[in-house]
């Protein structure tokens, strides 16, 4: 496998609250490579969003990185100044949101957009800016015409698309999605997702894609990593995961899928709910709803570690 | 990737200014048309304002007719002993020794026309002057002639036509023309009130956004600030502000004319004073609308999906404030702009009506209006009603020329 674009060493992320601190990311390590998605699933609040808000340290305040280190290009974004993390953002590192009709400011025309973004990073002249703006929107298979038309203007497809745009207008190393697909019909879902394949291997792109809908994941990355409660779960290759899930979370997640060709009884419900953050259960912090939780898993916490060469996984059950 | 060929030019249809501006209607519907509305009441206004010495018939501050005369009245008649012939219409009076009532319109026509005026208190005594001779004429208001004019039938005749220019609205208690008066009080009117409400937002404005934007430490202080300000009742704190400024802003202006050479009349300093004042009072009342309502925007936006998307593509915090932030503000200013102006001309008559605002000769709807406002249970209606409905218009131009502006540049409730 090529070098890791992006190392993250036990990061941690807290939100001070009234009632007591959550543990919104609890010690993560993980490694996305170049060239690769990485389909980060999980129930919601299960800290995957806040994982996509914590690399571009864009954190909404209480929250805060705690610990950890999170390398980039060699670099530890943690120990950047304000102004080099700004413009680094963007230029290496850019996301796209989960809600596209509400992501484009109403005001500024699709241009505007892409050649803002442009000019923030770079010596360009507006013309230049534009024609890149022109070439990158035909390119995502929106009519060059459509380039100065308002957000108002275009479907909810298209601004998802010119979100992709101003994602790739300068070529960022890693694009972080988040939930790019929740807010889509399934037609326009389909397209999205084919078109983003298509850009991923066109330009090599390295994607870490944040979403709770396996379908999303088995259709597009090429290695999985499961959250549950601030912490890793699993993390495998696509197909071994689905085809061997190794982790009692994950082998619910999988089983809680709808599918067309199960008959009701088959779809399993995960009994319970998902931990109190504040005071999270102690040892294996799934055990409460483990169907096959062991004596020790009340008590210790199962380590994140390689399991099977490639697989890895947070549970007794492996050791 | 065949892009050179790709054309980036927008394609517009191209067509002159004016067809574009009558589209508009087509384009936006209803609220080209209230804009528009709003618009041409404006520059109606404006007009008069800058042709107010063309259009006034009278001087608005001199006494020119009878006190409270009604809304077209004002027309004089003529009236003879019976049988004399050397007068027998208003333009034999040169010369001619007139009885007239003090003060009367009456008075104010024949000295027009030069004859030689002699003023009683009474309107009797003008027709007993007449019987006896002591006049040769006498000139009254049309409307009194026939309530005295059967006492004397035998001995007096009325001659020609009623004569003379009417007053088209009226006249005040102190027999000035109403109409010249709102002509002329437009100005005075319009000069505060922009001023005044573009001090408020110049200030209110810029202070919201940092303070919204910022957030914090400065927001609190800001906040606390402003809001103090806003908890006075803005009457009071125009008058408190008015009354505090009224001679540092005296002091200041004797200098500023004494350094650059110019000098002014007492009553041209009273009345730049009287401007000065006002404008700053009501700035000061007003800026706390600004303020919050731009902060609570402000705060809003930024909260918005595409202000962190802006973030995450590493747009400079200047450029989000900028074009991110500000622009979505626009809209709500442009219509707290618009009230604050019908605002800022009541409060400016309330100032003026203290004595805190223009020195009282100024025509000046508020203080009209004000003074106007105790002779209407004696039933003089007009003297409240005209300026009151200037006030209105003034107020309903901003506003719909505001409101619609907003609507029609937000681009995204316009119909493509």
């Amino acid at each position: 496998m090529s070098e890791p674009v992006l190392q993250i060493r036990n990061l941690r992320v807290d939100y001070p609250t009234r009632v007591g601190v959550v543990h919104g990311i609890d010690g993560v390590s993980l490694a996305v490579h170049r060239g690769e998605v990485l389909g980060l699933v999980g129930e919601s609040g299960c800290g995957k969003s806040t994982m996509g808000m914590a690399i571009l340290r864009l954190l909404r305040p209480p929250g805060e990185i705690v610990g950890g280190e999170i390398i980039f290009n060699g670099r530890n974004l943690l120990e950047l100044s304000i102004e080099e993390m700004r413009r680094l953002r963007g230029a290496n590192i850019s996301m796209i949101f989960q809600d596209p009709m509400t992501c484009l400011n109403p005001l500024q025309r699709v241009s505007d957009h892409i050649v803002e973004t442009i000019q923030t990073h770079g010596p360009e002249s507006t013309q230049e800016a534009r024609k890149r703006a022109a070439e990158l929107i035909d390119k995502l298979g929106i009519r060059v015409e459509r380039l100065d038309d308002y957000p108002h203007q275009l479907s909810g497809g298209m601004r998802q698309r010119v979100m992709i745009g101003l994602a790739l207008a300068l070529n960022a190393d890693l694009i972080i999605a988040d939930e790019p697909t929740t807010s889509l019909d399934v037609i326009v879902e389909a397209q999205f997702l084919d078109q983003l394949r298509d850009l991923q291997h066109q330009f090599n792109l390295t994607i870490i894609l944040i979403t709770h809908n396996i379908g999303v994941v088995a259709e597009l990355a090429d290695r999985v990593a499961v959250m549950y409660a601030g912490k890793l779960m699993e993390l495998a290759d696509v197909h071994l995961l689905f085809d061997d899930p190794l982790h009692p979370y994950t082998q619910g997640l999988l089983n809680s899928v709808p599918n067309i060709s199960l008959t009701e009884d088959h779809l399993q419900i995960m009994g319970g709910d998902p931990p109190d953050l504040i005071n999270p259960p102690p040892g294996c912090k799934f055990h409460p709803r483990c169907p096959r939780a062991i004596d020790r898993c009340q008590f210790e916490e199962p380590p994140f570690k390689e399991v099977r060469p490639g697989r890895w996984s947070a549970c007794w059950l492996y050791e | 990737m065949a892009a050179q060929s790709i054309e980036t030019t927008p394609i517009t249809e191209n067509i002159g200014l004016i067809a574009r501006f009558f589209r508009g209607a087509k384009w936006y519907g209803t609220e080209w048309y209230i804009t528009v509305s709003g618009g041409v009441i404006l520059v109606l206004i404006l007009l008069m304002t800058i042709l107010a010495p063309r259009l006034a018939p009278y001087d608005p501050v001199k006494p020119v007719g009878s006190p409270f005369t009604a809304p077209g009245g004002g027309r004089q008649v003529l009236i003879v002993q019976t049988g004399e012939e050397a007068v027998r219409e208003p333009s034999d009076l040169a010369g001619v020794l007139v009885g007239v009532r003090a003060n009367s319109t009456g008075q104010f026509r024949v000295l027009e026309l030069e004859a030689q005026v002699k003023k009683f208190y009474e309107i009797e005594e003008c027709f007993q002057a007449l019987t006896e001779g002591q006049v040769d004429a006498l000139v009254v208001e049309e409307h009194l002639a026939p309530e005295f004019m059967p006492a004397y039938d035998d001995r007096l005749e009325q001659v020609g036509e009623p004569f003379g220019r009417t007053f088209v609205l009226g006249t005040d208690n102190l027999g000035r023309d109403i109409l010249s008066r709102i002509i002329f009080g437009a100005r005075a009117v319009l000069l505060v009130a922009v001023l005044s409400a573009s001090f408020s937002a110049l200030v209110g404005v810029p202070i919201g956004l940092l303070s919204g934007f910022v957030g914090g430490a400065v927001d609190r202080v800001l906040s606390l600030i402003m809001d103090s300000v806003y908890s006075f009742p803005g009457l009071i704190l125009a008058i408190a502000m008015a009354a505090v400024l009224q001679l540092k802003m005296q002091q200041v202006l004797e200098q500023v004319m004494a350094t650059i050479g110019t000098h002014l009349s007492g009553d041209q300093i009273a009345v730049m004073t009287g401007t000065m004042t006002t404008t700053a009072a009501i700035a000061v009342v007003y800026m706390p609308t600004f303020f919050r309502i731009v902060r609570g925007q402000v705060l809003a936006i930024k909260q918005q999906l595409y202000v962190e998307a802006a973030r995450s593509l590493g747009a400079r915090p200047t450029t989000i404030l900028f074009r991110y932030v500000f622009p979505n503000v626009i809209a709500s200013m442009v219509v707290i702009f618009s009230v604050n102006i019908a605002d800022a001309i009541l409060t400016e008559a309330g100032l003026s009506f203290i004595g805190l605002g223009l020195p009282p000769p100024t025509p000046d709807w508020g203080y009209d209006i004000s003074k106007g406002r105790q002779f209407l249970p004696a039933g003089q209606w007009w003297l409240v009603t005209f300026p009151g409905l200037m006030i209105i218009l003034v107020a309903l131009g901003f506003s719909m020329f505001g409101e619609g502006l907003s609507e029609i540049l937000n681009p995204r409730l316009t119909e493509s």
